[in-house]
């Protein structure tokens, strides 16, 4: 060691900008400068204007289309009325939208790794058709093909006197409350609901109690196939009983527009056919992710075992792929649902485009807006409880 | 060590404070959330921001070639000629009826001339500022020529086209409620409207008279339609300035009066060359800016030029003139109507109607 003293300088001290110290010391300047300018530069915007929600409980003076179940005028209602007119617009598309991509997603997600190859090529064509064109573009595309494409009302389509398709709609039979056949109040119906609803809630404990008796016993008391027979036995002997409280509801043709019956608006058409498109070819991707990641021995063993293609697919391989898929698709769900606000696109009148309207008329942009983000934020958050406990149901529950 | 980090620390500190300090000293002349000096920001700039539509032929829109025109878009030219004394100095910012008082409270437009109804509310809340009407007009409708309505006491449970954010929606909703009929409003966007009602997905289609007959016009085929004689509201169409920024509003008030005023005193964009050189009588050429009979050049003590009226005049002509080059090309005939001037004949006109457009004198 005594050999190598004196052989090399003592190291020259850091210039200072290269120290870690000060580098540190830097950054966080710069991070706590940007911020404290940024909230500056807000709380300065923000400033000199008087706040307050007070104004959604003026009249207001406007009325929104493309209501359903509901009849709310502009007049002798509020503005927050009219608001939650477009929530419950937009919580429609939504659910449909959820409901129906998911459904299409998956067998399109199926279909992708079916052997069959027509099939197969056909699911691929559409995943990459859909999943690469801006939703958007899409939207205000289906919008000009239902109202550009379809029959104006006067040369509506008429499918059997029960189906319409114009311009001004898509008109299908709907159930309608009714006091049955001896003739009784309407809200037998509801008498009605609730027997279907105590049927169900009997059929599942069935259900449960077989799977019970069949993981005691090993022997098969069909759990599924009971629950079933209850739920609609229930529901059948009880509509008969109390004389068929419901009729179903056939549109017809009056003037320029139609009466009865469900009436689909190329405004609800176009955005929920866009949304649903898009979404299911994103979900059919998971999907079939979900199913290629499982070991190849699962599909084997099923096959080994004697199981026919589909109890393979419904017992062994979306089983164990539905807990790859939850995450992913719930990301999925979150994106429809925000994605929905593109109804502004279509004048669709959800809760942005109401929003919009009562901004557009006073003022108050940044309540409105902030009104619009909580809302968009509550609905956000109830899908991610919802799945994140159907998440949670699954990955402890071993198949 | 730990001497060095507090020191470091302090500059840390000090750069921050020098950037608010910054932030706090451009801070004044941006205008934002009422106040403000416009017209020095525009004559800073050399260059005047105009909000305006782009769609309605007649008052505001946008060719093939990406060039404006329209009644809106000449007053936008008037004021850039008075002002920087160039009326080619005007951007056209196209403003929809959702985000145009936005932009106008954010300062991305110096003033809004695009079909805006004066209203109480919208005048009483914090965005904008009206000056003097410039067109005078009333909700009309219009229908398919084949349809059987005449006025909207034929319309019941009709589905209706509207702009949404209008006051057009507010009287629509008013007038149906007073009828004690329902209706399915359709909103949506001017052009969305004017699709939807040519594709029949509504029987109806409301908004500003004059802004029915001048799309209508342009349609492929006009006859189709019919635009009832029906109005339920009064429009009266006004420039939009920022709350609190009087100057500014001086300024924009006074081209609108002085082109009327013009009109009246017979000043013409053809003559206001002749007429400045050697004006008729001392109205005329305080107008104009310029001296009468060997006197004193009259400042009545705007912050601009004084002869911005005569700059005015000279890039877009009197009211009269940009109403014949804009309005009635799209055939909206003035005669008779609210619009004409006050001093216009009547006997010629239909009982009740007839001109009212009237400017304060200006000396």
């Amino acid at each position: 060691m005594t050999t190598m003293t004196g052989g090399l300088p003592p190291p020259a001290p850091t210039p200072l900008f290269f120290r870690r110290g000060f580098r540190n010391l830097l950054a966080q300047g710069v991070y706590v400068g940007v911020t404290a300018l940024v909230i500056f530069y807000v709380v300065q915007a923000l400033g000199g204007r008087e706040y307050g929600f007070g104004f959604l409980n003026q009249p207001a003076a406007f009325d929104v289309g493309n209501q359903w179940l509901i009849n709310v005028d502009g007049t002798t209602n509020t503005r927050f009325t009219m608001y939650l007119v477009g929530i419950w617009a937009t919580a429609r598309v939504v659910m449909v939208t959820l409901l129906l991509s998911t459904v299409l997603g998956v067998a399109v997600g199926v279909a992708r790794l079916s052997p069959n190859w027509l099939l197969s090529k056909m699911a691929m064509l559409f995943v990459e058709i859909f999943r690469n064109m801006p939703l958007f573009v899409q939207i205000v595309l289906w919008y000009a093909i239902v109202l550009f494409g379809l029959p104006q009302i006067q040369n509506a389509l008429d499918l059997g006197d029960t189906f319409f398709l114009s311009n001004r709609g898509i008109a299908v039979p709907w159930p309608e409350p009714d006091g049955g056949l001896y003739g009784g109040p309407e809200w037998l119906t509801a008498v009605w609901a609730a027997a279907v609803a105590a049927a169900a809630v009997a059929a599942w404990f069935v259900r449960r109690r077989r799977q019970e008796l069949e993981r005691e016993t090993g022997q098969p008391h069909y759990p599924n196939r009971w629950g079933i027979r209850l739920f609609a036995g229930g529901a059948l002997v009880s509509f008969l009983a109390l004389g068929l409280p419901l009729t179903i509801d056939v549109p017809v043709l009056s003037g320029t527009d139609y009466a009865e019956g469900l009436t689909l608006r190329p405004e609800f058409t176009a955005l929920t056919l866009g949304l649903t498109i898009y979404t299911a070819s994103f979900i059919a991707e998971i999907v079939r992710a979900s199913i290629q990641a499982l070991p190849k021995g699962q599909t084997e063993a099923a096959n080994a075992i004697g199981l026919s293609g589909y109890q393979r697919l419904t017992l062994v391989i979306l089983p164990q792929a539905l807990r790859q898929m939850i995450p992913s698709v719930t990301n999925q769900y979150l994106n429809a649902s925000k994605n929905s606000s593109l109804a502004y696109g279509v004048s669709y009148a959800d809760l942005f485009f109401v929003a919009n309207i009562i901004q557009n008329k006073i003022g108050h942009a940044v309540e409105v807006f902030a009104l619009i983000i909580v809302t968009y934020m509550l609905m956000s958050l109830a899908i991610s409880v919802v799945m994140n406990f159907l998440n949670s149901r699954l990955t402890l529950t071993r198949v | 060590m730990a001497r060095t980090r507090i020191g470091l620390f302090a500059v840390a500190i000090m750069a921050m404070v020098a950037m608010v300090a910054v932030a706090c000293g451009d801070d004044n002349d941006d205008g934002e959330g009422g106040g403000g000096n416009t017209l020095q920001t525009v004559i800073d700039r050399g260059e005047l921001l105009c909000g305006v539509k782009d769609s309605q032929a007649g008052f505001g829109i946008v060719g093939a070639d990406g060039i404006f025109s329209g009644f809106d878009v000449e007053f936008c030219k008037g004021i850039a000629a008075a002002v920087l004394d160039d009326a080619s100095k005007v951007r056209f910012v196209p403003a929809s009826a959702a985000n145009r008082f936005e932009l106008l409270s954010s300062g991305q437009i110096d003033v809004l001339i695009r079909t805006t109804t004066v209203t109480a509310e919208r005048d009483a809340g914090r965005a904008v500022d009206f000056a003097q009407t410039t067109f005078y007009t009333g909700q009309g409708f219009a229908v398919h020529a084949d349809s059987g309505f005449n006025s909207t006491a034929d319309m019941e449970g009709a589905t209706i086209c509207v702009q949404s954010g209008t006051t057009t929606e507010q009287n629509l909703d008013d007038h149906f409620n007073e009828l004690g009929f329902a209706y399915t409003p359709l909103g949506g966007e001017d052009q969305d409207t004017q699709e939807a009602f040519v594709a029949r997905r509504c029987e109806v289609w409301t908004a500003d008279q004059s802004n029915l007959a001048s799309r209508i016009s342009q349609l492929e085929n006009p006859s189709q339609y019919r635009v009832l004689g029906q109005i339920i509201s009064k429009e009266p169409l006004a420039p939009g300035v920022r709350d609190n920024d009087s100057e500014w509003k001086d300024v924009v008030n006074w081209v609108v009066y002085g082109l009327i005023n013009a009109e009246e005193l017979g000043v013409t964009g053809a003559n206001v060359g002749a007429m400045a050189s050697n004006p008729p009588n001392a109205a005329v050429a305080r107008l104009l800016g310029v001296a009468f009979q060997g006197g004193e050049v009259a400042n009545l003590g705007f912050d601009v030029d004084p002869q911005f009226v005569q700059r005015a005049l000279r890039a877009v002509g009197n009211y009269g003139d940009i109403y014949e080059r804009t309005v009635a090309e799209v055939g909206i005939d003035r005669a008779c109507t609210l619009n004409a001037l006050y001093t216009e004949d009547k006997r010629s006109c239909p009982p009740g109607s007839g001109g009212i457009l009237y400017a304060p004198p200006y000396r």
